[in-house]
């Protein structure tokens, strides 16, 4: 209506195209959260976490129990949930993968794994397999740049992503416990040698991972329906995303993550919805028969 | 000398073993074993041998699953016939995804083998011309060798020809560690630097046993297909890749009996587990973790430690 009907056609595609866009930003933010989780802990610790998504998954319920059963605010929801879940991240780290640190990496790898497995198992017993809605007063608003349109909470998700993406670089950059944390990621004996508490390290580094798992629960969990098998999907993408990127580097992360989800929007707007997904992995083995090790990422050669 | 006289001693008890019950039950959890071992024991070569852990492999289970079935319902292929396609096609498949694969190693290889199984998991679930999607295939006829009474149609049956392949496969196995190709697969293992070094192309070794591991896995997950008769693109879904380390991790790896208790193991347990209900799979992931973190040579090398005490401990528990 808006538009002179000559013109409708050619500004419609354009339109079309950039709602794909902003779709697959937003969908690739929530991948870019929970793969900087994922690839901080390797490029830390060296510590594949099969468990992460499980994180990403308790954010979203633990979202939803806590406006449901006490009626709190999405918001503040949102924030006690990933402040609780960065603590279950430490616990994780105490009980758990502190303990292994010096075993071979396959055994880190699997009672990960089983630990995933506990987590998602656990996780239906407790919250039961049917499906929940997190409500958010964000999710009926829609906000229009132009003429496209975007429901606030997607907005949200991008916005806080942003913001939480820049304080950990800043943080990483120049605080000391991140320069400590770097010093970790090079070399951990040298670390220690130099008197850097290599057991800190390890506490920080699951709890920043593992709130901002749960940071991106509790932000898309509005935008669809959470289960508790939502974390082996959860990791999965953050699997792909690491691979692309390159497991270990931030900066891969997040272009991996960005690149992933606008390519399933295009794939997924453009040629067919089902093959969304497969059309993501495809991109990927193209990347990987270019570079093995991923965009960003330095080969472990055998 | 011993070690023959107990493999003789196992396969004459499990050849009989069918026979001391009538229960259609327990043979049904007998052929699972035996598919599932036959399974384990390729993931094997991978995991214990090549020393790379591998998260895709329950994709090649459900890559010869598709192919047997497809091949047999729709191209009429059936039988031996079906089985040999089916390893075929999933060798194929494990020549360019090992091929590109291979390159890297370590936690890299394991994330990028479990990318593929869920790019293969994806295509299967949405290409519904030829999968049926989501849906599975059902309906799949026995596996039949031509004649009416070479069809197979029993559990019992079915025991004993994936029996027959696990031993056969077993067998093999054995021959191939024991050869100079086997050696170099260890020793590509434990110091990749100084297999190459002495003229090993590790590449090409690593190729060769995950090829010839995916080809096991195709003839398994095509075994598996015509046993239960349906199909769905959960045969490659996280369960059955974690289910299938799983055997291959607490039975035992780099061994051949590892990977056959193993697969017992995870049959066995889950049955035993199954009045717990919804607790079930929690409590078997607690094991899984025990296991994982008190026996990282898995129950193998607790027969070892009880019989052999020290000294003759094997490369797997040095190596863990």
């Amino acid at each position: 209506m808006r538009q002179p009907l000559p013109l409708m056609s050619g500004h419609m595609d354009f339109v079309v195209l950039g709602q794909q866009i902003v779709n697959g930003l937003v969908n690739g933010m929530a991948y870019v959260l929970i793969a900087t989780g994922l690839t901080l802990i390797f490029g830390v610790l060296r510590i594949v976490n099969f468990a992460h998504g499980e994180f990403y998954m308790l954010g979203a319920f633990i979202t939803y129990y806590i406006i449901t059963l006490m009626g709190v605010d999405y918001i503040w929801a949102a924030a006690i949930a990933t402040v609780v879940v960065a603590g279950l991240g430490i616990l994780a780290n105490v009980l758990f993968f502190w303990p292994l640190r010096k075993e071979h990496e396959f055994t880190i790898l699997l009672s990960s794994l089983g630990l995933a497995l506990l987590l998602t198992n656990g996780g239906e017993v407790i919250f039961g397999a049917d499906p929940k809605y997190i409500p958010s007063p964000f999710s009926e608003e829609i906000v229009e740049l132009g003429d496209i349109f975007v429901t606030q909470q997607r907005v949200l998700v991008f916005g806080v992503g942003v913001v939480v993406l820049v304080a950990l670089y800043y943080f990483i950059k120049n605080s000391t416990m991140g320069k400590m944390m770097r010093a970790t990621a090079q070399n951990p004996e040298g670390a220690a040698l130099t008197g850097i508490n290599i057991r800190k390290v390890h506490a920080v580094t699951f709890l920043l991972a593992c709130g901002l798992a749960a940071l991106a629960g509790a932000l898309v969990g509005p935008t669809a329906m959470i289960f508790p098998t939502v974390g082996s999907w959860a990791v999965l993408k953050g699997f792909i995303v690491v691979i692309m990127g390159g497991l270990g580097s931030i900066p891969g992360a997040l272009v991996g993550g960005l690149l992933l989800g606008v390519i399933e929007s295009l794939g997924g707007g453009y040629i067919s919805l089902g093959f969304a997904e497969a059309i993501g992995y495809a991109i990927i083995i193209v990347v990987l028969l270019w570079r093995p090790q991923g965009l960003f990422g330095v080969a472990r050669k055998a | 000398m011993t070690n023959r006289f107990l493999s003789i001693l196992a396969i004459a008890v499990l050849a009989i073993l069918p026979t001391l019950t009538g229960s259609s039950y327990l043979h049904h959890l007998m052929v699972l074993w035996m598919i599932f071992a036959l399974m384990a024991l390729s993931l094997n070569i991978i995991i214990g041998y090549l020393g790379e852990l591998t998260f895709g492999h329950a994709a090649f289970f459900g890559i010869g699953a598709y192919a047997g079935v497809i091949f047999g319902m729709d191209y009429g292929v059936g039988g031996v016939a079906a089985l040999i396609i089916a390893g075929a096609i999933a060798g194929l498949f494990g020549l360019v995804i090992g091929y590109v694969a291979l390159r890297i190693v370590g936690p890299q290889f394991a994330i990028l083998t479990l990318g593929f199984g869920s790019i293969i998991y994806t295509i299967t679930n949405y290409w519904v011309d030829v999968t049926r999607g989501p849906m599975g295939i059902t309906n799949i006829p026995p596996l039949s060798l031509g004649t009416e009474w070479l069809t197979f149609t029993t559990a019992k049956q079915y025991f004993y020809l994936s029996f027959v392949c696990v031993v056969i496969f077993a067998y093999v196995l054995h021959a191939l560690v024991s050869s100079r190709t086997g050696r170099a697969f260890i020793a590509t293992r434990e110091n990749p630097q100084l297999a190459s070094s002495i003229g090993i192309d590790i590449f090409r070794m690593k190729l060769l046993g995950f090829v010839v591991a995916t080809v096991v896995a195709g003839v398994a997950g095509a075994l598996y297909a015509h046993y239960v008769k349906v199909i769905t693109p959960e045969l490659m879904g996280l369960q059955y890749m974690s289910a299938f380390v799983i055997m291959v991790i607490v039975g035992g790896r780099g061994t051949i009996v590892g990977p056959i208790i193993g697969a017992l193991i995870y049959v066995g347990l889950l049955e035993l587990l199954r009045p717990l209900g919804a607790m079930r799979l929690v409590i078997f992931a607690a094991l899984l973790i025990a296991s994982v973190i008190f026996l990282p040579g898995g129950l193998v090398s607790l027969w070892r430690k009880v019989f052999y005490r020290r000294g003759s401990a094997g490369d797997v528990a040095k190596e863990a």
